[in-house]
């Protein structure tokens, strides 16, 4: 439960803190939140020589309306997430994803860049992350580059950001009129972990047919993805229970999924249909912004 | 955990056979290998380094084949440990030509333990298959550039 010895290095602003995982490259690991990155230090999963703590950086930690978006700095808190009126008022998705992550002190602590950048195959936000084609800001001594929610995900534990970059801000589109959403998920009891999460964004159009829908899942897989082939099916409409039922079967389509103790790569998928309904299902009611 | 699959490798049963007999070429196409020392006839000493994000340990370990019928099939026999936990694994690998190139099958059982088994238990087996795949990306990679110029 203790460390290997490391370097604590504490940058002051964000181009001192870009410097540093530049000069040391694999060798430092960024800390934010710290709620991934110490449990693997204490197991001695990871032994990192230098960890530069961006956790005391100023003006990282924000949520504002810029426009048609939301933008969050990347060390907003989930907590701060879950209780933000703007968020629960603009972006509900994220504020109920958010409320479901790990424990209240994770929640405290834990950090949406953070999580995002550690990219556990198990973590919450990147289904609604990926349903809301949210965009992710990297920061890097060359400048910013934006990467779409699709292409940062690349495997797990794995992400488009390059050594030398830091996850600095997170754009979420505001929600389109008659657009209901849900986070629907199955915990793994002992770590609250996804085993299966699903995140619906859906719009409904004429004669209350389906206009446009997104769906992220985690758990399932190495990383998480959207669920093209239940997206196509739903498209333009009517959401019939049998439907839905239908096309939720195939949340899994051509996924590699997991196995371990607590869920085999079968369950897994049966799993990842049902949530995709449920959640779809929740998204629906909520479309003339009742909530259920 | 059971591990199971298939790869195709450019160049014939022979020309693989030869790279999987050859510990400089050997230590070049496994992941994280650092070195790979001859301790006996067909046993080695290895180490390796793994890395998946911010998990990372250093292996010490043994490797060794065995019942080799070149350039047919051979078994071998696995084991690590290092500050995360242990690996242990048997296995089989099976060659033949299909066409210019070789299919490899493989399976095998692995038995992994230790603190790396109880935190990273969801992940291992997928981690497990893409070391695999890397093995046999770089070892396709090395039979194409070990390939004289004709």
């Amino acid at each position: 439960m203790i460390p290997q010895p490391f370097e604590y290095l504490a940058p002051k602003t964000l181009e001192e803190a870009l410097r540093l995982v530049e000069r040391h490259g694999d060798e430092a690991k960024i800390l934010a939140g710290g709620q991934s990155l110490l449990p693997l230090m204490k197991l001695r999963l990871a032994a990192p020589r230098f960890i530069v703590d961006i956790g005391r950086l100023r003006g990282m930690s924000y949520i504002r309306e810029e426009g048609e978006r939301i933008v969050i700095g990347a060390l907003t808190t989930h907590t701060e997430i879950v209780e933000s009126e703007l968020i629960r008022a603009r972006c509900p998705l994220l504020a109920e994803t958010a409320e479901a992550i790990g424990d209240m002190q994770v929640r405290n602590r834990g950090t949406l860049g953070g999580s995002l950048a550690h990219a556990d195959p198990a973590a919450d936000y990147p289904a609604a992350i990926l349903a809301l084609e949210a965009e992710m800001v990297a920061s890097s001594s060359a400048g910013t580059r934006t990467i779409s929610a699709r292409k940062f995900f690349v495997d797990m534990l794995t992400t488009q950001l390059r050594p030398g970059e830091i996850l600095s801000q997170v754009r979420v589109p505001v929600l389109a009129p008659k657009t209901g959403t849900a986070y629907v998920k199955l915990p793994q009891p002992a770590s609250g972990f996804a085993i299966v999460g699903a995140a619906a964004v859906v719009t409904s159009g004429k004669a209350g047919k389906i206009e446009s829908v997104s769906i992220g899942l985690t758990g399932v897989g190495p990383k998480a993805y959207r669920a093209d082939a239940v997206e196509k099916a739903l498209r333009g409409k009517q959401p019939t229970p049998k439907l839905l039922r239908e096309a939720a079967a195939n949340a899994a389509a051509g996924v590699e999924a997991l196995s371990d103790l607590h869920a085999s790569a079968e369950y897994r998928r049966a799993m990842a249909g049902v949530l995709t309904r449920r959640a779809i299902e929740r998204a629906l009611k909520r479309v003339n912004g009742k909530r259920a | 955990m059971k591990v199971e699959g298939e790869a195709s490798l450019p160049g014939t049963p022979e020309q693989v056979w030869a790279l999987l007999q050859d510990p400089v070429r050997l230590a070049k196409c496994l992941p994280g290998c650092e070195r790979l020392e001859p301790t006996g006839p067909d046993r080695y000493k290895a180490e390796v380094k793994f890395a998946l994000a911010a998990i990372a340990g250093k292996y010490a370990g043994s490797l060794e084949l065995s019942e080799k019928r070149p350039p047919h099939s051979m078994r071998l026999r696995l084991e690590g440990k290092g500050v995360p936990g242990f690996v242990k694994g048997e296995g089989a690998l099976e060659l033949t030509p299909s066409r210019d190139q070789t299919t490899v099958r493989y399976s095998g059982d692995a038995h992994v333990g230790g603190m790396i088994a109880a935190v990273g238990q969801r992940m291992i087996e997928a981690a497990a298959r893409r070391i695999i795949q890397q093995f046999f990306d770089n070892s396709a990679k090395e039979l194409r550039e070990s390939k004289p110029a004709d």
